[in-house]
């Protein structure tokens, strides 16, 4: 898992140009979104796009994204349980 | 009140979901009847989206317009054409009377359709240069144009789906400052898979018939389409003999200076625009009769428009409706087709009807179902949001009996 | 320009250039607008989501504002500044690193994030939203710098009762590494100058070389 988490990291990173934060700036509990990284609605749409390229989920409704997005935690969680690559 | 810097609308065109000219349009308004479905001329894999396309492939259209197959055209130009020719022969204009006349065309897609038909061919390098060369905005605008006259300026304006409200601006101003007697503006733009494909990427697109203002909406069904209406002045109207369809009294534009794409959630950038067009127009919120609001039918702008709408308007907030709900949602054409809709509504005395309304939104406004208006319209306001915050607003005023 | 007492910045792949004085950096092109905006403004970090048109317009817009005085984005909105940009290749980059993406029929992955900026007056949009303007914003895509045609729509923009300064400038890219961009800001005062400004616009870019 921890493998897993710091690979979601890198991935986000660079999906999300976070050109000036490190895998170890992102709290594995704390909120992607809101403060703190400070990611906004397209940010979240293409962490769906990185989910179905990456892991083969894909999700059709764009609320359940507030769901798996919490945390970093969550979203390797939910990614762990139905990943289909 | 200062001197009355209204500009006078001679002519208007349109082509559309709901109808193939203003006749056709306005039984369409009038019996409220949604020309979205099934996509039947875009070659797309997502058929799961109801689309608003016009009834006519583009052979049909070339035909209907006398022109010869195998000539470079666009669907773009094509549907532009078609409201032109519209625009001009109700406004009696020849093609000698558009020597001094200026040409506004909004759109954003431009000739992307037939890039997507030969882009890969081009790219394999055989040859398809006149379709490529059409791709960008200007040439799809000069196509229009170069059909009906030797206009001394054409432009073409990009604002995403503010596009032709803005083109009509600029036509006006033109007007105000002397630069122009005679400005054709309006828009037009066919469905793509560029822009399918990137509305899809950012999850806004109904998958039903789309719904504004309704609790239960889940975005937006695309629609193309092309509008274009004769701008003038005073005294070229008087100096020709012709009388105004509808005045255009005020314009705004305000930028929402908040996201790229989505809309402020107290949509200050629409209340900037409203306020803004209505006192360029001299009137009070009260003096409005009705609202065509830009009304995706996507939770956010739909909510940040009734914000804007109630501050604004407070307890005179007018009948409001959004037409996409019957034409889907033809960005950059979207501002001078619901112009040409208002001035349908303004000449026959009725208020479009939002269709496909169930269940009121919470904190949002109640659309219009009810056709007959209480009170005659005698002015109307028309708006139109592109992404980047580019927010318009025009009032559209009646002109008078014939 | 210098009679015009107009501040201006210029930046090309190369060169960064505020008010006649050079700016320096290490890299050139795309890694060049990286490395100016850490060393010059460094508070905005969507900077780096931008595509190239809007990376050039809002590198050269926030030094603009800091060379005429401005230390931080006020925090109030205002709608006396509108912003009025010319160009020929409007979104052409940004058009092209979307197609990409949905190119492939097996790599099937059409980017939000690179489509939102399919749209040349998105730049005007990032340069209002960093700086609460909500005045007119226009892009004006041409075939090439025409000062006649630049003049008509910067006097335009004077037509209202509220626009007290435009933010005016020409930005292109053709290239995530090929760009270039001039912008001034005129004020009202200013405004019997729009013809020489405009002028003075295409002659810069008349000999440039995108």
């Amino acid at each position: 898992m921890e493998e897993m988490i710091l690979k979601l990291k890198q991935e986000i990173i660079e999906v999300l140009n976070l050109e000036d934060v490190k895998p170890e700036d992102i709290d594995n509990d704390a909120p992607l979104f809101g403060e703190g990284l400070g990611l906004d609605s397209i940010d979240a749409l293409e962490l769906i796009v990185l989910m179905e390229k990456n892991y083969g989920i894909k999700l059709q409704d764009p609320a359940k994204g507030k769901e798996i997005f919490k945390s970093v935690n969550v979203m390797a969680d939910y990614i762990q349980k139905n990943r289909t690559k | 009140m200062g001197k009355d810097r209204s500009v006078l609308i001679t002519g208007c065109g349109i082509v559309c979901a709901i109808g193939l000219d203003k006749v056709q349009v306005l039984d369409s308004l009038l019996s409220g009847r949604s020309g979205i479905g099934p996509v039947r001329y875009l070659k797309t894999g997502h058929t799961e989206f109801p689309v608003g396309e016009v009834s006519m492939s583009d052979a049909d259209m070339e035909s209907a317009l006398g022109i010869a197959s195998g000539t470079v055209t666009t669907r773009t130009s094509l549907m532009g054409m078609m409201a032109v020719r519209e625009a001009l022969s109700q406004a009696r204009l020849s093609r000698e009377d558009l020597n001094g006349a200026a040409f506004v065309d909004g759109t954003t897609v431009g000739g992307m359709d037939k890039s997507e038909q030969y882009y890969l061919d081009f790219s394999a390098g055989n040859s398809r240069d006149a379709y490529i060369k059409a791709h960008d905005c200007g040439s799809c605008s000069e196509m229009i144009a170069d059909r009906f006259g030797r206009f001394k300026y054409i432009t073409s304006i990009s604002t995403a789906c503010s596009s032709a409200a803005n083109a009509m601006q600029l036509a006006a101003d033109m007007i105000r400052l002397g630069e122009a007697d005679i400005v054709v503006a309006g828009g037009s733009e066919c469905l793509t898979k560029f822009h399918l494909n990137g509305f899809n990427s950012l999850m806004i697109l109904d998958r039903n018939q789309c719904r504004p203002f309704d609790a239960g909406r889940a975005g937006l069904n695309l629609g193309e389409g092309a509008a274009f209406l004769v701008l003038e002045s005073r005294e070229s109207a008087a100096r020709r003999g012709v009388k105004p369809v509808a005045l255009l009294s005020g314009y705004g534009n305000a930028c929402d200076a908040f996201h790229q794409t989505a809309s402020s959630p107290d949509g200050e950038g629409a209340y900037l625009a409203m306020t803004k067009a209505l006192a360029d127009a001299g009137l009070q919120p009260s003096d409005i009769d009705y609202i065509n609001a830009h009304g995706t039918g996507t939770p956010n702008n739909d909510v940040s428009e009734s914000h804007a709408m109630m501050r604004l308007f407070k307890e005179s907030l007018p009948p409001v409706s959004s037409t996409k709900s019957l034409t889907g949602h033809t960005t950059s054409a979207s501002g001078s087709i619901e112009a040409v809709i208002c001035i349908l509504a303004l000449q026959n005395g009725f208020t479009p009807i939002n269709y496909a309304f169930e269940n009121p939104m919470e904190d949002g406004i109640v659309p219009n179902m009810k056709l007959r208006p209480d009170r005659p319209l005698r002015h109307v306001l028309c708006n139109a949001f592109g992404f980047g915050g580019n927010d318009s607003s025009m009032v559209l005023s009646y002109a008078g009996e014939d | 320009m210098e009679d015009l007492k107009l501040k201006y910045v210029y930046i090309d792949r190369q060169h960064a250039c505020v008010d006649g004085v050079m700016l320096e950096h290490e890299s050139q092109g795309g890694a060049m607008l990286s490395e100016l905006y850490r060393a010059h403004i460094g508070d905005w970090p969507k900077f780096f989501k931008m595509d190239t048109l809007s990376k050039v317009g809002f590198l050269a817009s926030d030094l603009l504002l800091k060379a005429i005085g401005r230390e931080k984005p006020g925090e109030e909105y205002t709608s006396d500044c509108a912003v009025v940009l010319f160009g020929t290749t409007a979104s052409l980059c940004a058009d092209r690193n979307y197609q990409e993406t949905i190119q492939d029929a097996d790599n099937y992955y059409p980017s939000p994030a690179l489509f939102v900026y399919t749209l040349p007056n998105i730049v005007t949009g990032e340069i209002a939203i960093r700086n609460r303007f909500r005045g007119e914003t226009s892009f004006y895509v041409v075939e090439k710098a025409d000062a006649a045609q630049m003049a008509f729509h910067l006097a335009c923009a004077f037509d209202d009762d509220v626009t007290a300064g435009v933010l005016a400038g020409w930005v292109d890219s053709r290239h995530n590494d090929d760009f270039q961009a001039f912008f001034t800001m005129v004020t009202r005062d200013d405004a019997k100058y729009t013809d020489r400004l405009a002028a003075a616009i295409q002659t810069i870019m008349d000999n440039s070389n995108i």
